[in-house]
Formats: structure tokens, C-alpha cells, sequence
């Protein structure tokens, strides 16, 4: 049926385009924010696009700084109707998106036109697109915290299997016995950015079943309990920290030097890591390297996680035309059908097509901690969360001192519960 | 001679009308606009409901606000006169040189003035490096021995942040205090030089009052910049504890661009524009009275 619909779409397209009497070539503007390895493999997706439709389709891209910059330029350029015909966005951060009015709805029927629909996505990512059921954007990967791990490293210390994967780190005694045991003079048991921490504090968070947000509940941390799982995640990571497993401060390109100089055998980090690692390799500047899931500290598994997605701007006063819309649709239909090689990039496609078939299962590492897509846990589902929003900064404020030893974990848990619902 | 005002008038509406059609247009206007949006609880974009005060006692009171302000101001005491103090000593050293010798100096001083601030922050970020910073190596000793995050531990990054943009933007200032030395006439320190006076006595008697007006147009311009501070503060707090360093152009961003208030952000402008205004004034009228005297 979904074929028919297309075929029906494509046909009356042609027919438009033939009874206005030009066939113009559209061009779509696209923003993203993927500025490091990733957006390498985005600018080579973009490129084949363009190339397989010339003359149809072109797409004319810009690459935007992270974070707040991005969000704020989007937000501000579709209020006057200069915005991009199409944006990457994070899934995360889609509740604050509709209520600054940034986005439009991607209806059923558009997502008809191209032969998608919610059943060619996990549940978790097509829910993750809606906001009070009104669907604002596309889903396009997951993207997660994994552990990355030096092979040689492990390898020495007896702790590889015959399949190459770690063993013996299920488990918090298991784990800090392997972080005690390599850190040594100049070496370090873990390394990952400081700033960086809070994904591994909500990761331990969801691994005790915490919940973080319940509107009907009263806002963020709604239990006694809740709040005590967030102390106990946070004081796993400051008793890291305090028995100098891993470094007290560091930034992000040190935390990745020490990780590839061989200084530490584990690395904490986000899979947009990976090309990073496979070019240094591809170099020959690299050391057998691998990633698997974050490892079961507590109850069950679970990693921070969010996704990245197409939206299409709501450019007031400038309403994209039905050709622009449908050419717009079609950018996105074969990014979704290519996704296999944005998953070189590291992340796991959203479209369970590509991520189901053979090739991806064959991708190393990323078919071996494909499994965080299951049990990830996202950011709650509020307008202060996602990237560049003030969820983000309490978890500076307040969560990341506490693992440094500037705060106690339990003050800096309640700090953080109360100038959250203070925000709502 | 008889002459004709209204073609003066005429003559000067065509040489100022420009300036004051731009002016007007990109800088009055928008500040009405401001002052009339901080009345209101509109978001980033588009109108809101009239509050009257509301946003200026929710802003005051506002703990962020407080941390802010004072922040904004410890950094202004922390970089405004040891910065006109840094950049006197550098102009009347380099203006010692001759020739090629002082153009090389003075370009090597003026040279960071151009870069822009992404770059000096990406330089001085991995200077200070917590693993692999220079900068470790003075630190260390101070430490007993370890390595210490200069901008992540909270009372040493005002202070660090504070040296980064002294050495960024001295050029500019050594440039107008040798420019302010070399309308010296030699002439007087020949006479000074006649009369036994020393080097030390030349300069609290002849140079010190004679440069005290671009001393004071150097410290007016400091205060300015350097209440209006964001860039630098903003860069080296990413990934840290904002809250605790925040600065008050930040605080306006963060309300405004992060949070959507765009109201309360126009509030809390107004009163940063309240402030430069007031403090800029009575110091550049205190700094003349000095001098007059």
C-alpha cells in the first residue's frame, strides 16, 4: 500500500511539475550541528545525495556551532522566516522546541508520501518525536555512552575473551578492581572528560531505576528515593575521582589523549567517538581498540542516551511550498535509507530497516554495543532538558562539582531537585 | 559680512543627517525598544503581556543576578587599572627603542590585540591544561607538586581569566599611551634634565600629569569594555560550573537565549545599560576633575 502511495505521490509531482510547465530544481537549505568526525561522514552523505539527484534535488548545507548557538540561530531565524528548509535536531530537546514554536509538524501524510511511517522506528525514538502526539521531527540515529577499551592493554592484564571483548567488568566490585588495579604512577584506571561526567552519573542514575522527572509527581526527582539514587550515583563517581582512578579535572581533547596515548586502558565517552579512533587507525596511529555497552554497575543496564533528527523549521511567513515540502521529505527518506554509513559515524541507525539488516550487524564495534538502544535512558521529557538547556547546566552546577569533591553528593542532589522545579 | 544661516543649517543637516538616521535607527530606537520590552513577559521572539515592574523585583532579588554583578564587578577590578598600569610601563619602555627595534616590539605587543577570541581562547586553553599545560610547570610548586585546573577551580578563575584578557588587549592601549608620550615635547625633560632633575622626578612631574588624559580616556574605555565582559568568561566556563563565574552579559544571555525569557533578559540589559552609563560617567568626570586640579 505504502508502495502504491508513493508511486501516487511521485506521479501527481510529475504531473505538477509538468502541467506548471518547469521543472526547476529545488534546492534544500539544510542546517547541522555535526562539526567533528561525524560531520565528515555527513558532508560525504550530503555529496552522494546530491550527485544521485542533480538536476532534481540539490541540498546546500551549513555547519553550525554546537549547543546553544545552533539552537538559538534556529530558533530566531524561523521566527522571521529565514530559517533552513531542514535541521538536525536532538530528540531531547524537542519539548522546548514546540514551545518556543521553533518547529512544524511532519504529518502522517508527509511521512506517507516518502513510504515512512512510526512502525519503521523503535517505539522509544517515533515517541521521542511527538510532543502531546503531534509529530515534529524524524528520527535519524541514536546516539549513546559507551565504554571504549584499550585491547593490548587488557589483552596483557588476562582480561579479553577469545572474541576480543573485555571480561570480568559487570558488577561495581569488578569494575573498581579493574580501575584500581591499572592505575599506577602517570596511569590512569578510566579516563573521560570532567565536564562530561553527568552522562555517566545518569547512566548509574537509570541503572538504579531512578526516575528523574514525573510531572504528576512534582517535577524533577519526585521521591525521597529518587534523590538518594542520584547521591549514590554521584558518590560512585567523586569515590572515583577521590581514589584518583581517574583524572580530578580534564578537559575533552586531554581525556581523549589519554585515553589514545596509552595512559588509560577504558575511555568513557559519547560513539560519536568512533571515526575518530578508526581514521587514527586507519593512520596506523592507533592501538587495537574497542567498545562494548557501559557495564552493570548496579541493578540493571542502562546508558545516557539521545538521538539526533530531521525537523523541518516552522519559518513563519514562509511556509515551505508543497514541492519544497516534498523534496524536503525525500532528503529525508534517503538519508534514512542511507543511514548505514552515518553509522560509521558511531551511532546506531534510528530506521530499524538498516539497522536490522546484515551489513550493520557486521559493523565493528558498532553492532557489539548496538544493545544500549533497549534499555538507553533519555533525558526526561521536559523543556528544560536537552543539549544547551538548563537541565544541562544543573548538572554543571551542581552534580559535576559533587564529583569532584567540591560539594557533598546528598546537598548537591537536593540543590539540583529544587532549582529545577524552581525553573518549571 | 552678512552670512547665511539657513545655509549653514542646510550644509550641516546633509554632513550629520546620515550619522543621525543610523543612529537613531540602530541605536535609539532599539534601546526604547529594550527599555519597553523589559516591562513585559515576552519570550525570545515576538510580543508579550504587559507587567510593569514585575521582571525588575523578580531580577533584583534573583540570586543568579547578585552572583552575576558581583562577578562582573570583581573582574572589572581585577583587570581595569593593572591593565592601564601593565600597558603605561610597556609604552614608556618601548618608546625608549628607535627605529625598526620599536616598530618589532611594538607589533609583537600589538599582535594578540588582533586575534580573535575563539583563538586565544583555544591557545590559552591548552596553556593552562590541567594534564598537559604549560603553564603546569610555574603551578606545580604551588601546589605541592600537583597539577591544578586553573579554570575549573572556582576562586582562580576570575584571575585567570582576568591575565588572558590583559595580555589579549594591552596592544591596543600601549598604542594610545605612545601616542599620548610622543606629544611630550622633549624639550621640557631637556629643561628637567638642566634643572638635576632624576628620572623618577621627570615622571611624577612631568609625565604622569602631561599623560593623565589619556590615562583617564584609557581607564574610561577599560571600564566599558570590561563591564560588558562575555566572551572570554563564557568560553573557558563551558563544560564547568557557569553559575558560580557567570557574568552579567551572560546572565542576560542565559535568560533571553537559553531560557526564552525574553523580557526578563531585556530587564536585566536595562540595568546593566543603567550601570555602565552611571559608573562610566562619574569615573571619566572624577578622573577629570583630577587632572584639573
Amino acid at each position: 500500500m505504502n508502495k502504491s502511495l508513493k508511486r501516487l505521490a511521485l506521479a501527481s509531482t510529475a504531473f505538477l511539475a509538468l502541467a506548471s510547465g518547469a521543472v526547476a530544481q529545488q534546492t534544500v537549505v539544510w542546517w547541522d550541528f555535526l562539526g567533528g568526525g561525524d560531520g565528515v561522514r555527513m558532508k560525504s552523505l550530503i555529496d552522494q545525495f546530491n550527485q544521485e539527484h542533480q538536476g532534481e534535488i540539490q541540498i546546500e548545507a551549513t555547519t553550525l556551532e554546537w549547543g546553544s548557538p545552533y539552537y538559538t540561530k534556529l530558533q530566531t531565524s524561523a521566527a522571521i522566516g529565514e530559517g533552513p528548509d531542514i535541521a538536525t535536531y536532538h530528540l531531547s530537546r524537542m519539548p522546548l522546541a514546540v514551545d518556543s514554536g521553533t518547529l512544524a509538524e511532519i504529518s502522517d501524510e508527509d511521512m506517507e508520501s516518502v513510504g515512512l511511517s512510526d512502525a519503521s522506528y523503535t517505539e522509544a525514538a517515533a515517541n521521542a518525536a511527538k510532543v502531546d502526539d503531534t509529530r515534529y521531527g524524524v528520527p535519524f540515529d541514536q546516539h549513546g555512552l559507551i565504554l571504549f577499551y584499550n585491547k593490548d592493554m587488557l589483552e596483557e592484564a588476562g582480561m579479553l575473551d577469545e572474541n576480543g571483548l573485555p571480561t570480568g567488568l559487570d558488577g561495581m566490585e569488578n569494575f573498581e578492581a579493574a580501575l584500581e588495579q591499572f592505575t599506577t604512577d602517570g596511569m590512569y584506571g578510566l579516563s573521560m572528560p570532567t565536564g562530561d561526567r553527568y552522562r555517566m552519573v545518569y547512566s548509574l542514575f537509570g541503572q538504579q531505576g531512578g526516575t528523574m522527572y514525573d510531572e504528576a509527581a512534582g517535577g524533577f526527582f519526585p521521591t525521597d528515593e529518587d534523590l538518594e539514587k542520584l547521591s549514590t550515583a554521584t558518590e560512585t563517581m567523586a569515590r572515583w575521582v577521590e581514589n584518583g582512578w581517574t583524572p580530578q579535572q580534564i578537559e575533552s581533547p586531554a581525556a581523549l589523549a589519554l585515553f589514545t596515548s596509552g595512559q588509560s586502558p577504558f575511555f568513557l565517552m559519547g560513539n560519536w567517538e568512533v571515526p575518530t579512533f578508526t581514521d587514527l587507525a586507519e593512520r596506523g596511529e592507533m592501538f587495537e581498540w574497542g567498545a562494548v555497552e557501559v557495564p552493570v554497575l548496579f541493578d540493571q543496564p542502562a546508558a545516557w542516551s539521545d538521538s539526533h533528527a530531521f525537523v523541518i523549521p516552522a519559518n513563519a511567513g514562509a511556509e515551505a511550498d508543497p514541492e519544497k515540502r516534498a523534496a524536503v521529505m525525500e532528503v529525508i527518506k534517503w538519508m534514512n535509507e542511507n543511514s548505514l554509513d552515518w553509522a560509521g559515524a558511531g551511532h546506531l541507525p534510528a530506521y530499524n530497516e538498516v539497522r536490522q539488516s546484515a551489513e550493520f550487524q557486521e559493523m565493528k564495534p558498532q553492532s557489539v554495543y548496538a544493545g544500549f538502544a533497549d534499555t538507553a535512558v533519555f533525558d526526561p521529557r521536559t523543556t528544560l532538558a536537552g543539549p544547551a538547556a538548563p537541565l544541562g547546566d544543573a548538572w554543571n552546577n551542581y552534580i559535576v562539582p559533587a564529583t569532584s569533591g567540591e560539594m557533598e553528593p546528598a546537598d548537591a542532589a537536593a540543590q539540583m531537585r529544587d532549582d529545577l522545579n524552581s525553573q518549571l | 559680512m552678512l552670512r547665511d544661516k539657513r545655509q549653514e543649517y542646510l550644509t550641516a543637516l546633509v554632513l550629520v543627517g546620515p550619522f543621525i538616521i543610523i543612529y537613531g535607527a540602530l541605536f535609539v530606537w532599539p534601546t526604547i525598544q529594550m527599555v519597553m520590552l523589559s516591562f513585559t513577559d515576552a519570550p525570545l521572539i515576538g510580543p508579550g503581556e504587559w507587567v510593569g515592574l514585575e521582571n525588575y523585583f523578580k531580577i533584583l532579588s534573583h540570586r543568579l543576578f547578585h552572583a552575576a554583578f558581583w562577578n562582573t564587578a570583581y573582574f572589572v577590578v581585577l583587570t581595569v587599572v593593572p591593565n592601564t598600569l601593565v600597558s603605561l610601563a610597556i609604552a614608556m619602555a618601548v618608546n625608549r627603542l628607535k627605529g625598526w627595534q620599536q616598530s618589532l616590539v611594538l607589533a609583537a605587543f600589538f599582535l594578540p590585540y588582533i586575534l580573535p577570541v575563539s583563538v586565544v581562547f583555544l591557545t590559552w586553553n591548552w596553556i593552562i591544561d590541567v594534564q598537559y599545560g604549560l603553564i603546569q610547570w610555574l603551578v606545580r610548586p604551588f601546589n605541592g607538586g600537583e597539577p591544578i585546573s586553573l579554570t575549573r577551580t572556582i576562586p582562580l578563575f576570575m584571575p585567570t581569566v582576568a591575565f588572558v584578557t590583559i595580555w589579549w588587549t594591552l596592544g591596543f592601549n600601549v598604542l594610545l599611551f605612545i601616542a599620548g608620550l610622543r606629544n611630550i615635547s622633549p624639550e621640557i625633560y631637556e629643561a628637567a634634565a638642566l634643572d638635576s632633575a632624576g628620572r623618577w622626578r621627570q615622571f611624577a612631574r612631568i609625565t604622569w600629569p602631561l599623560i593623565w588624559p589619556v590615562t583617564a580616556l584609557v581607564l574610561t574605555i577599560q571600564l566599558i569594555a570590561q563591564l560588558k565582559i562575555f566572551d572570554q568568561v563564557y568560553l573557558f566556563s563551558i563544560g564547568g560550573r557557569q553559575d558560580a563565574t557567570i557574568v552579567l552579559v551572560q546572565y542576560i544571555y542565559k535568560l533571553a537565549f537559553q531560557q526564552n525569557r525574553g523580557g526578563e533578559g531585556a530587564t536585566a540589559a536595562v540595568l546593566l545599560f543603567a550601570m555602565i552609563i552611571v559608573l562610566s560617567v562619574l569615573q571619566y568626570q572624577l578622573l577629570r576633575a583630577r587632572g584639573e586640579k
